[in-house]
């Protein structure tokens, strides 16, 4: 019993990093320029794709792709607060909700028309290897994504914490309008976040792509565990929903272990519900 | 005639040519396009009460949808219960799921709130899907075919379908003429404008906000039973699908929120478009939504209210240059 349980948490921490990397990124647009990308999961869909491509067509592994994938999705990001976001800040929540979500729609039938609904996936050498540490068994795959997840997520804490760019973009998401009177830009800020969010989703479609399968609706998967997580993690905190990433993997993992293959999104929503109910501002508040 | 006494008049000529129109459609397709036209508008209708005038942008409007669904086919399927009182039940069901459906998602704001509310829905699919002894799972049931039995819902030949659909939309619309011209209309747009000032001046914002959304998951249900009634099928993702919360927000935000027809000139543009593609280019997936995600954006970025804000401001203007 403690065995599976162990086994259970350790298959959901995994898979947890995964889940950060998208949630930062939500929480991180969210947090600076107070909007939230409903096309998140559009974008790991764009880097599991990418991945797949360069995998495919080159013979790059899926880990070394990240090289491009990110760089590739940070642009995007500049793209996206540039010529969409940028024209509805400051109006009401309409425009600001829809943008993003009409954004995720076109993206998901435009990779549906381009791309098919067929189910894509990759083999890597190490795709079915796996550790064994006392009788739990570590799929390598999962342990790679996991450990880069976690050190693309302190490298940008300490970019948020030191650089003078990430201190901007932490005095912005607290308040905008003093930050603009000290001088921050905020149009840079906003595009460096973009850019920096959509980067995240990119290496998380990479890093997914040896164990997971790409198809136009991945995202829609992520995006939904990536809102729980910055909900549960307080909206614009960071560590918040890395740790509520990390917490909600496991959740899902126990859920798919204990109730039923199909009841990981179950146990995951209700934990949502749950949370508002018991403190709508979140654990980390 | 003054300019409400005329546009009364061309309501009423649109009505009667409406009431009409079965007399000339023959093909099964032509009613297939007009009764989702009607359901949609209908739907539409239901979500811009809560999205339009208090400016709740749901996205789980399915979850209401399905419940309505699901009501009205178990009451018929296991007590033989009429799919007409059917409709009732399940728009009860629907306004009670909403108490606490409300009481949680009204906790968070804006796309937050938005967000809460994809959750619901999934949840109750989720739900659905998963207890499989009680009601289908997801093979889900076909509806008995009675053959024509109105007392049923069930008739032949697709004009009486149509019929309980321009009805349905008609129940929708006078439902918001009437609450939109009430004091409680009121409330929901200075609400909708700014929930603290609204609170500020006395207005009673949870419960205005509880009440909307009742009368809009009540509507909404209905449009569910009508919908497994026309098809004669139910399952989960029937019911619940994603693509009902969308099309009654992208119906009326395409419209223009907030307004008593938007929601109708919405769908009419959105499902012509459909259809129009579908003949165009086949059923090629993904097509359909990628135009409509493409008109979407357009208005978001161009013309946020709506096609009727652009017509109210081309009217505006018109008079404008017609007084010296």
């Amino acid at each position: 019993m403690l065995e599976t349980v162990t086994q259970a948490v350790i298959n959901g921490l995994l898979i947890g990093g995964i889940y950060a990397l998208v949630s930062i990124g939500v929480t991180l647009i969210f947090g600076v320029v107070k909007i939230v990308n409903f096309a998140q999961g559009e974008f790991v869909m764009i880097g599991m794709y990418i991945t797949f491509f360069l995998a495919t067509q080159l013979g790059m592994d899926p880990i070394v792709s990240l090289v491009v994938s990110m760089p590739v999705l940070f642009v995007i990001g500049l793209g996206v607060q540039h010529f969409l976001i940028r024209r509805v800040l400051g109006l009401n929540d309409l425009p600001q909700i829809f943008l993003t979500f009409a954004l995720s729609l076109l993206i998901l039938n435009v990779a549906l028309m381009v791309l098919t609904p067929n189910y894509r996936t990759l083999h890597t050498s190490y795709s079915d290897a796996a550790l064994h540490f006392g009788g739990f068994y570590v799929p390598v795959a999962k342990l790679i994504a996991f450990g880069v997840a976690m050190l693309l997520s302190a490298i940008l804490w300490v970019f948020l914490h030191t650089t003078d760019l990430g201190r901007a973009m932490r005095a912005a998401s607290q308040n905008r309008d003093v930050a603009q009177l000290m001088g921050i830009n905020p149009h840079r800020v906003f595009a460096v976040a973009l850019g920096i969010a959509l980067a995240l989703a990119g290496a998380a479609g990479s890093l997914l792509m040896p164990f997971y399968p790409a198809y136009p609706m991945v995202g829609q998967v992520f995006v939904l565990m990536a809102f729980v997580a910055v909900v549960l993690g307080t909206l614009g905190n960071v560590m918040g929903a890395l740790v509520a990433s990390l917490l909600m993997g496991i959740a899902e993992s126990l859920g798919i272990q204990f109730i039923g293959a199909d009841s990981g999104l179950i146990v995951v929503f209700l934990l949502l519900l749950i949370t508002l109910a018991v403190k709508p501002s979140g654990l980390a508040a | 005639m003054n300019f409400s006494a005329r546009i009364n008049a061309v309501l009423a000529v649109l009505l009667a040519a409406l009431i009409a129109l079965p007399l000339a459609v023959t093909s099964n397709f032509a009613y297939d396009i007009l009764i989702r036209i009607l359901l949609f508008a209908f739907i539409g209708t239901s979500w811009n009460l809560l999205g339009g005038y208090a400016k709740q942008f749901s996205l789980g409007h399915a979850a209401f949808f399905g419940l309505g669904a699901y009501t009205s086919s178990l009451l018929q399927i296991n007590y033989g219960v009429s799919p007409w009182l059917g409709m009732l039940a399940g728009g009860v069901v629907a306004m009670l799921a909403s108490l606490p459906i409300g009481w949680l998602c009204f906790r968070l704001r804006g796309p937050y709130f938005t967000i809460a509310t994809i959750a619901t829905a999934q949840v109750l699919m989720l739900v659905f899907l998963k207890f499989r002894d009680f009601a289908w799972g997801a093979e889900g049931t076909t509806m008995p075919n009675l053959g024509s039995a109105p007392l049923m819902m069930q008739f032949e030949g697709k004009a009486p379908y149509y019929y309980v659909a321009l009805g349905l939309l008609l129940l929708s619309l006078v439902v918001t003429f009437y609450i939109s011209r009430s004091r409680t209309g009121y409330y929901l747009l200075a609400l909708g404008e700014d929930q603290d000032a609204a609170e500020a001046v006395g207005i009673d914002v949870p419960g205005e906000k509880r009440n909307i959304f009742m009368v809009s998951a009540f509507l909404t249900a209905m449009g569910g039973t009508f919908y497994v009634q026309y098809i004669y099928f139910i399952d989960p993702n029937t019911a619940f699908n994603f693509d009902v919360s969308i099309k009654a927000a992208l119906v009326s935000i395409v419209g223009g929120v907030g307004t008593l027809f938007g929601p109708l000139i919405g769908t009419v543009l959105l499902e012509t478009t459909a259809a129009l593609l579908q003949s165009w280019l086949g059923n090629q997936a993904g097509v359909q939504v990628t135009v409509y995600a493409l008109i979407l954006m357009a208005i978001i970025l161009w013309r946020p209210t709506g096609i009727m804000g652009f017509a109210k401001e081309f009217l505006l203007r018109k008079k404008l240059r017609a007084t010296p």
